[in-house]
């Protein structure tokens, strides 16, 4: 009914190794080569190409924030930065509640003739810190029940 | 069929109904936990709250998955078809956490991020994750004859544990969108108030008494399964 046991021991450590040998090619090649977003500094030394949609990343400039009652105007303007290089995002649609300034945003778009960079979607990141607000203090997004 | 004539884990029926009863009343307190005791966020407001669904669910799929490779490996070394009971059921419910964690994270990920899904590393190694434990599934439905699905089962049993890492590792990457990990930490104590934490925890605790609740009741079934192939 059952196979020999020693072809399955056989099959064991081969199965060990192929899934040791994919887990390493995986670590090193998709690393470097899954880019889910370019920082300012990689888009500029990469060569802008303008109308070529990518993703850009970085921390929205302080200061550099339209108004919240802009938000969904389609003119929203902030700079994404990441230190080195500023880039002014001109965004269209849909803000995120959670786009504040000095914390991470992803942008996807394409870099328009006057060097400003035209984002159709724009995503807002958040740390991995959870804690409660100070006393007295409101949560900068209030979303959820009341 | 009785229960009775189940060859092996004669202990499960007996304990079942018991961990069935402690894993409602412990869903119980960590979603009163997570509701109403746990503070809010100092960023996020109440939306993070969804937090204590969807880690506890991740870590168990991790650990279902885990649990998949050593009864893959079980059954490869001794021919023990209660390890091929252990795998099946193991996988069936890391695909069922996996797809409530994949969900739980995009109802997470719309309010905050501003999008419901977006292919960024720690989403994308996931997904995979997810599709390659149905194809587990998938393959253990094209042979009925036990040992060869059981062996050819376990061969990607253990193959495919080794996205589990992975997807752990994935937001250590540059420039992914997932933020980093808060409770497992390199160098550091978790990232949230101990109030969080203790929910976080209990809710953990909740989780993996469902798990176990799961993995008795379907473990019993595929026994029940496998006595029937065998005799008829």
């Amino acid at each position: 009914m059952l196979d020999r046991v020693g072809a399955r021991r056989v099959l064991l450590i081969a199965a060990l190794a192929v899934a040791v040998l994919v887990g390493a090619v995986a670590a090193t090649n998709l690393q470097d080569q899954a880019v889910y977003y370019l920082t300012p500094s990689e888009a500029k030394a990469q060569g802008i190409v303008i109308g070529r949609t990518v993703r850009l990343g970085g921390l929205v400039k302080t200061g550099s924030m339209s108004s919240a009652d802009l938000r969904g105007a389609n003119d929203f303007r902030f700079v994404i930065t990441d230190g080195t290089v500023d880039v002014q995002i001109v965004a269209t649609g849909a803000i995120p509640g959670l786009l504040r300034e000095d914390a991470g945003a992803v942008v996807e778009g394409a870099f328009v003739d006057d060097g400003t960079f035209h984002a159709t979607q724009v995503i807002a990141k958040h740390d991995e810190v959870y804690k409660a607000p100070p006393a007295g203090a409101t949560p900068a997004h209030r979303t959820g029940f009341p | 069929m009785t229960e009775t004539t189940i060859p092996r884990g004669n202990t499960l029926p007996r304990i079942r109904p018991w961990l069935g009863i402690a894993a409602a009343a412990s869903f119980v307190v960590a979603s009163v936990m997570a509701l109403f005791w746990a503070p809010t966020d100092a960023v996020q407001g109440n939306v993070y709250r969804i937090l204590y669904v969807h880690v506890p669910l991740a870590w168990l799929a991790y650990l279902a998955f885990v649990v998949v490779f050593l009864a893959s490996v079980g059954w490869l070394w001794t021919k023990n078809p209660l390890f091929d009971a252990i795998a099946v059921a193991s996988a069936e419910i890391g695909v069922l956490f996996t797809g409530l964690f994949l969900v739980a994270g995009s109802i997470w990920a719309k309010p905050t991020w501003g999008v419901w899904w977006t292919w960024e590393p720690r989403l994308v190694t996931t997904a995979i994750m997810f599709v390659m434990y149905v194809g587990y599934l998938l393959l253990r439905g094209l042979s009925t004859d036990f040992s060869r699905r059981a062996t050819r089962a376990a061969v990607f049993g253990i193959i495919a544990v080794i996205d589990v890492p992975i997807v752990h590792l994935s937001v250590l990457w540059a420039n992914s969108l997932h933020q980093l990990p808060t409770v497992l930490r390199a160098g550091g104590a978790p990232a949230l108030d101990s109030s969080m934490l203790l929910t976080l925890m209990v809710s953990l605790g909740a989780y993996t008494l469902i798990y176990a609740y799961l993995m008795t009741s379907r473990i019993s079934l595929e026994l029940a399964r496998q006595v029937r192939l065998w005799t008829t």
